[in-house]
């Protein structure tokens, strides 16, 4: 089970979603996808398409404005 | 919500950067903040009372914007690129409620004999040749006028880099534009529905065009969820 860093700092949307949607293909099951964002706007448009794919999702934020989603690739 | 195993957070080892470190309380600088607005508006108010009323929409419609995350670009372009719909049916409730409101006054008027207000503009191919170039540079910038001008209040570089050229592109535009009245809209016709199609159909047909567009964003989001 491996954990993967996505370094999305300073990409505005929709750039960090792209990114992701490319790099969870790329994962194996299990693997969980860690993305690294500062973009507020793709604080909504991540989580709710990783969501509306069945993957659980988790959002914390590091430092103001600086936020890590998780995301378990379970499928 | 009950989940079966530890969370997704406490399984990953590799992030170090734990949020240990306590986030700023920022209560003081709000309060400060709304005062700073109330007094502001309070001083603008004295000058003229719509100068005080427009400064409490924009702080209104800004907030909103923010919280909402609210935003022309994404509920154009999320459609195609992730099949959400969520902001278009935003964009289309916004459009059902101003065409109640815009419909009122402008009848308003009409009924009164005077003339219809609202910005009734030529249309032709340059509206469509507009909205691609303004839709691309929007997607690019990362936000249209309102996104780009919210996320500079976020303090988000790129959209103060976008603002600039905004603003520039904007002055040019203004600057030019008369030369495109002259050579390109001028035998373009200024199409205001009900003149066209009378009052109810004008009115109830937008409503109805809107709630056929809302039920086809419901119908795509939920066909892609498949």
């Amino acid at each position: 089970m491996a954990e993967v860093h996505l370094d999305c700092l300073g990409e505005a949307c929709p750039v960090p979603l792209i990114k992701t949607q490319n790099k969870l293909n790329q994962l194996n099951v299990g693997d969980i996808l860690i993305v690294e964002i500062d973009h507020s706007c793709a604080m909504k448009n991540v989580p709710e398409w990783a969501r509306k794919e069945g993957y659980p999702v988790e959002i914390e934020e590091i430092e103001e404005g600086h936020w890590y989603i998780y995301i378990e690739k379970n499928k | 919500m009950e989940q079966p195993q530890a969370s997704l957070k406490s399984r990953v080892h590799t992030v170090t950067a734990k949020p240990s470190v306590k986030k700023k309380n920022q209560l003081g600088y709000g309060i400060a903040l709304l005062a700073a607005i109330i007094l502001f508006g309070v001083f603008l108010s004295n000058i003229k009372a719509p100068l005080a009323i427009r400064w409490m929409l924009g702080i209104a419609l800004g907030f909103v914007l923010q919280r909402s995350r609210f935003c022309f670009t994404a509920a154009t372009r999320d459609p195609f690129l992730t099949g959400s719909t969520s902001l278009l049916r935003a964009v289309l409730i916004a459009i059902m409620i101003a065409t109640v409101g815009f419909a009122a006054i402008q009848y308003n008027a009409f009924s009164a004999g005077k003339p219809v207000p609202g910005n009734i503009s030529p249309v032709g191919i340059h509206t469509i040749i507009g909205g691609i170039i303004f839709g691309i540079g929007a997607v690019i910038a990362g936000g249209c006028a309102s996104g780009t001008l919210m996320r500079v209040g976020e303090a988000y570089i790129m959209n103060m880099i976008a603002l600039v050229f905004f603003i520039a592109g904007s002055a040019l535009g203004a600057y030019h534009f008369g030369w495109w009245k002259a050579n390109v809209i001028k035998n373009a016709p200024s199409i205001f529905l009900p003149n066209v199609l009378g009052w109810p159909l004008a009115f109830f047909g937008q409503l109805v065009l809107l709630f056929a567009l809302y039920w086809l964003a419901l119908w795509w989001d939920y066909r892609k969820a498949e």
